[in-house]
């Protein structure tokens, strides 16, 4: 195995290590359903092996791994249409376990979480995208980054998509 | 500083939402090697396939007539217009992933609109193939016509099987192919308007 290739993977698995779990969760924005959310973010980490070769660090490693999820999310909509499965299609064992002791409370936390995510599931797509990138940390420059687009243009956007998700998370039960 | 509870409660929510799986990693190079494999033996295959079809219009060529060397000449142009039309009508739309949203949108606009001007181009081609095989059985009829009226229910079979159900299939593939292009194109552009703000308030 060449070198490079040996300096590939070790900067690969360190991207998966590092932005794995966020992988996963801006997969859950764009799929429901558990196994096909697992194909998705196993798709979302072969276009960034396939990318990775390329980067050259135009960007930063974060925006580079959003940037390239994001897209194959966007395509996967395209391919799984419709959109997005109703949330009851998700399998018990996706949930992550709550160290907390009382159960009532894990019922009422997952209930919120869960209608969250079906909050943010409902939003058109690129709403959904601003969302996910807001819950994920990134400042509105990184996000313009990710986007494509102007920073006023991400805070404009921005305050819609929240309220949005604010009344989508209001009219579930 | 402001405090965004709102936001804080929902940051809280979403970081519990998902873990990758345990044998994520592994499974992911177990993928990455599957598609290894893949492109090798695609790429084989492509070779074995064009130098076939070169061998073939060789041997084509050998049989020393008209019908052999029109044959000959109009696979390997056929080959090769095919090859170049797709080359030239899918070019500037490879590589679109690590660009920002935006672009990968404009750029995907772009690919699907070039898949619905090659679809017009294979139509166009195959149309000049059937032509050129009707011209090319005309020029040799005197040979062929012989074999036809020895055995007239053999090429009729032969002439409705490979003839007359081309275009038909050719039309039915086309139509179904563009309609799927043509949904996926509204969808792209649905998808840009919500970024220009036009159709999502």
């Amino acid at each position: 195995m060449s070198e490079r290739r040996h300096d590939l993977e070790a900067q690969f698995d360190r991207i998966l290590s590092e932005h794995g779990a966020a992988i996963s969760r801006l997969a859950f924005s764009y799929e429901a359903l558990a196994s096909v959310r697992e194909e998705l973010v196993q798709e979302i980490a072969l276009a960034i092996w396939q990318a990775l070769a390329h980067f050259r660090g135009e960007c930063s490693e974060r925006t580079f791994v959003y940037r390239i999820a994001h897209n194959r999310g966007l395509s996967h909509v395209w391919k799984r249409r419709p959109p997005h499965q109703p949330l009851d299609e998700i399998e018990e064992s996706d949930q992550p376990i709550d160290p907390r002791p009382h159960p009532e409370e894990q019922v009422a936390q997952t209930d919120q979480r869960m209608r969250l995510m079906s909050a943010i599931q409902s939003l058109p797509v690129t709403h959904r995208q601003m969302i996910v990138l807001m819950l994920e940390g990134l400042s509105h420059a990184q996000m313009a980054e990710v986007l494509g687009i102007t920073e006023n243009n991400v805070a404009v956007r921005l305050n819609r998509a929240r309220k949005m998700l604010k009344d989508a998370t209001e009219e579930r039960p | 500083m402001i405090e965004d509870r709102e936001l804080d409660t929902w940051r809280e929510q979403w970081s519990s939402v998902a873990e990758p799986p345990a044998d994520f990693q592994r499974n992911v190079h177990q993928k990455i090697k599957r598609q290894d494999r893949r492109f090798v033996l695609g790429n084989f295959l492509t070779v074995i396939a064009f130098l076939g079809i070169l061998i073939f219009a060789l041997y084509m060529r050998r049989q020393s007539s008209w019908m052999g060397t029109g044959w000959a000449t109009g696979i390997c142009v056929l080959v090769f217009v095919a090859a170049g039309c797709r080359v030239w009508a899918l070019r500037r739309t490879w590589r679109p992933e690590t660009q920002s949203t935006r672009a990968f949108v404009e750029l995907w606009h772009k690919r699907v609109t070039a898949r619905i001007r090659l679809i017009r181009i294979s139509i166009y081609l195959s149309l000049g193939w059937i032509i050129f095989c009707a011209v090319l059985t005309a020029a040799n009829w005197g040979t062929i016509g012989q074999d036809v009226r020895a055995l007239p229910k053999d090429w009729i079979a032969l002439l409705a099987v490979c003839v007359l159900m081309q275009p038909v299939l050719l039309w039915y593939g086309a139509v179904w192919f563009r309609r799927r292009k043509l949904a996926e194109l509204s969808e792209v552009e649905k998808i840009l308007d919500e970024m220009d703000g036009k159709s999502v308030q």
